[in-house]
Formats: structure tokens, sequence, C-alpha cells
């Protein structure tokens, strides 16, 4: 195998967020499709939760690109934690109202309440990474969509702290929570072939055995942020190895030495 | 750039490190296997010591009924429960407790003699042995003594058995065996050596009855009377033996056989 195959192979697995990335799962497909679903019932708010790697930002960005061919959303891929540009933000982005001073919550919701809206077709605001909001501030993104003139769906890390927030702050007005979690080990062999097939990585996807994967997932438990992290590392290792040492590497087979070695470097296994 | 070699490195220690507790589990197990199996071999030694001496006591035990038997079978029969136990094939062993057998009287040594003489023709020998009451100490070891119907015992031939004490007779030149040995030739019908060992024996210690006696009689199967009749009467004067008052007296009246 050539040495630029491992090279597009380990650029895969690149850690970024790109909806062209996009691995449809079963699981995840039928997800999407409920969350899509959720969308057009008359919902204030949607809680996208799970642990860090299990796709929350990657499946926000594939969503707002579906929903922004059909009607306004707006994506926050970082948070605004100051309350002022967070409104001012909004307003532009959504009401293009641009404001040069301050803008507090009161100035914001009465502009927010002057906007005609065809309730269909209301306004989508996705948040990534809602954990890292204050408690006021989300306070007051509930009040905001209580007007029901603007649409919220919040993606938040599973941690003890941030289902705190979900109960004290969404409890009676969620209205619908969905929770992403890491994949099987059947679906993990599906992400890793199908990432590489799409990167037309054809020989490098077919040398991920079962038995590799089984290693893989059992490294990673299924995240697949872990998942790419590692992978990129063991790609860069049989690059190393393709140009320096050839007789080290498996044609047919990923060897689970270079898959420890990868785990070992990335962090995951303690050695 | 990643370090290859380095985490080459690093894995090899974490392979080894993650071989480590099967390392003490194979270790562990391998230990308590040992321990086992020498626990295993000491009990199977321990419960092989105990036969080895209930066999040695039936055996002494058959001894003990044996005799018996022969000095008052009927009384014993009558006082006693009576219980039968067959042997077959008693071919007598090297015994080294000839001692006890050097100092019982020649009336028992003569009734010995002829018992020995039947064993001799005979290969089989159907015995009846009373059982004596049970002991409470050894009362396990009768049981089990009863249990058996018959009891092998292996003797080596007299020859080798002579063989091995004139052996110690010459390194010591105790009376006891050079007497032990002329009986035992005397037994086998070897008067000429029998003469000549209880010869030596008078001459070690001129005060053994028994060894008088045999050289008395040697000298009758010998075909020398007259010499054994002089012996005897010269030792009748010395000694006053009734043992060899009774011999003489059989010598004379042409019953001695």
């Amino acid at each position: 195998m050539k040495s630029s195959l491992f090279k597009d192979s380990r650029d895969v697995f690149l850690d970024i967020v790109d909806t062209k990335d996009y691995i449809e799962l079963d699981r995840m497909s039928s997800i999407y499709e409920s969350l899509l679903d959720s969308i057009t019932k008359p919902l204030k708010m949607i809680l996208l939760y799970g642990k860090p790697g299990t796709g929350k930002s990657m499946f926000l960005s594939k969503l707002h690109l579906a929903l922004s061919q059909k009607q306004t959303s707006l994506l926050y891929s970082t948070p605004i934690l100051d309350e002022s540009e967070f409104f001012k933000s909004i307003a532009r982005d959504l009401y293009k109202i641009s404001y040069n001073g301050e803008l507090n919550f009161t100035q914001f919701i009465k502009v927010v309440k002057s906007q005609n809206i065809d309730e269909k077709l209301v306004p989508i605001i996705l948040l990534d990474e809602a954990q890292l909001y204050s408690t006021a501030l989300m306070e007051n993104i509930r009040l905001l969509s209580d007007t029901r003139k603007v649409k919220f769906i919040i993606a938040l890390h599973k941690t003890e702290k941030e289902d705190i927030i979900a109960k004290e702050h969404f409890q009676t007005r969620i209205w619908e929570s969905i929770q992403l979690e890491n994949s099987s080990k059947a679906e993990l062999k599906i992400y890793i072939q199908k990432k590489l097939l799409k990167a037309n990585c054809f020989d490098t996807a077919n040398i991920f055995t079962q038995k590799s994967v089984n290693l893989i997932h059992k490294l990673t438990d299924g995240n697949y942020r872990d998942t790419n992290k590692l992978l990129y590392t063991t790609f860069e290792i049989y690059l190393y190895y393709a140009k320096n040492e050839p007789k080290k590497i498996h044609k047919t087979r990923v060897l689970d030495k270079i898959i420890e070695m990868a785990a070992i470097h990335t962090g995951l296994i303690d050695a | 750039m990643l370090n290859i070699k380095d985490l080459e490195q690093r894995h090899m220690k974490y392979k080894i490190k993650s071989y480590i507790p099967y390392f003490i589990i194979i270790f562990i197990l391998g230990t308590l296997s040992i321990i086992a199996f020498n626990i295993f071999t000491t009990k199977v030694k321990i419960q092989k010591q105990p036969i080895i001496q209930k066999e040695i006591i039936k055996i002494k035990k058959v001894a003990i009924d044996t005799n018996i038997t022969k000095k008052e079978p009927r009384k014993i029969q009558k006082k006693q429960e009576k219980q039968k136990v067959i042997i077959k094939k008693i071919i007598l062993k090297p015994s080294l407790d000839f001692m006890r057998r050097v100092n019982t009287p020649v009336d028992a040594y003569s009734n010995e003699k002829k018992i020995n003489k039947k064993k001799m023709r005979e290969k089989e020998i159907i015995q009846e042995v009373i059982v004596e009451p049970v002991i409470p100490k050894k009362e396990k070891y009768i049981e089990e003594t009863q249990e058996i119907k018959s009891i092998k015992i292996k003797r080596n031939k007299n020859k080798e058995d002579i063989s091995e004490v004139i052996k110690r007779f010459k390194k010591n030149d105790n009376p006891a065996l050079s007497l032990f040995i002329a009986k035992k030739y005397y037994q086998a019908g070897n008067y000429h050596k029998s003469y000549n060992y209880a010869l030596i024996t008078n001459q070690i210690n001129r005060n053994i009855e028994s060894s008088w006696i045999i050289f008395a009689k040697s000298l009758m199967k010998l075909n020398k009377k007259k010499m054994a009749i002089d012996t005897l009467k010269k030792y009748i004067n010395d000694s006053n033996s009734n043992r060899a008052k009774i011999l003489l007296d059989e010598i004379q009246s042409g019953k001695f056989k």
C-alpha cells in the first residue's frame, strides 16, 4: 500500500465538524428523523444531550444544514457568554437589526415580540455547548422561547451539572429531550468503514476486521471523538512504517500493536 | 511527528505490565497445585503406614496363636471362642527371633522338630488356629485378622538361614548362635555338622544343657551310641541334668529314634 493512502486515511479522522463528513448510521438516522419531527411540533425547546464525543455538534450541524433550506435557522457552535452580546447577535442574525450599544433582555424581548412570524416557520436557534451558558442567561433563553416567536434547540454535555441545569430550567418547558450515546461495536465498524470509503480509501477500509474494531471499541468505549483521535494516530504510525519500516505493517489487517501504540500516544492507554 | 521508537518502547512496557497479572495467577495456581500435591502425597504415605503395621501385627498374632494351639489346644478350645483360620502354604520366613527358640526346652524343641518335619514334607498345611479373646487395644487389628481366611508366610530356605547365622557366629563366637546352628543342622539331617557345632558350643561354654543333648543325639545319628552314652554319663555326673538323664534312658532302652 502506498504511503499516500495512509495519509488520506489519516486525514479522514481529523476531529473537525463538517457536515460533509456526517456518517449515516441507522440509530443516528432514526434520532435525526425524530428530531425533525419534533421541530414541526409546537414545542418551545428541544434538548439534545449526551457525553462528549457522541456526535452532538455534528448532529446540530447536520440539522442546521437541513433546516436552513426551508426556514430561518441559526447555529451558535461557540457559546456567547455575554448576555448583551448574545441578544445583539441574535437580533443581527435573525432580524437584521444592529445595535451599537448595550442590548438588555427587556429591550430584546420587545423586539422579539414585535415580529410577525408564521407559526409553522418559527426561526430556530441551535445552541451548542449550552452547559457553558450562565444560569441567568439560560433563564432568559427560556423566557424567549415562551414568546413562541423563536424556538431553541440546545445541545449540552450530559454530566451531573448539566442534569441540574436541565432540571431547573427546562423540566417544565421541555418538550423534547433526545439523548445521544456512544456507538455499539457494529455501529463503530460501519462508522469507520463508511468514513474511509467516503474518502475512497478502500484498501484501508478493508483492513479493519471485527477483531480490530472490538479492540478500538474497548479502548474508546464507542466514543466517536476518541475513535477519530485514535485512528488518526493509527494512520500516522502506519504512515511512518510505510515510509521507514514497511515490513512492520500488514496488508490485510490492522495490527493490534499499532492500535495500542496509538492508544498510548492519545492517552487512551495509560502506559 | 510521532516518536515511534519511544512509542514502541512504551508499548513493550505496557504489554509486559498487562501480562503480569496472568503470570501472577499462573504462579499462584502452580504453587497451590504443588502444595496440594504434596499434601495429597503425604496423606497417602500416612494412610499406607498403618496398613504395614497392621500386617505385621497380623503375622505376629498368628505366630502367638500357633504356640497356644500346640501347648493346650483342647483346653483353650473349650474355654475360648473358636475361630478357624485356614493357613495355606506356611513357608516359614527367616525369623530372627530364633533367640527365643534357642531358649526353649529340649522337649519343646523335639516337639517342634516333629512338626517342622511334617511341614517340610507337606507344602500345604491346614491348621486350626484358635484366636485369643479380643484384646481391647488391638481390637481393630484382631477383627481384621479374623477377616483374613488365609495367610501366606514366605520363608527363606534353611541353608540361607543358617549361613547368615554362621557368618554372625564367626564374628562374635556366641555359643547361642553355634547352638542354633547345631540344632538347625540336626533338623536338616546333617548330623556331622550338628555334631561339630554342638562340640564347638561345648568348648565355648560347657554348661549349656541343650548343646550336650544335641551333641549326644548327633552321635546317635552317626551310629556312635557308645560315645553318646559316655558323653551323657559324664555330663550327668557334672551337671545332674534331668533332660540328659531322660535322653540316656531313651538311648539305653532303645526308644531313641
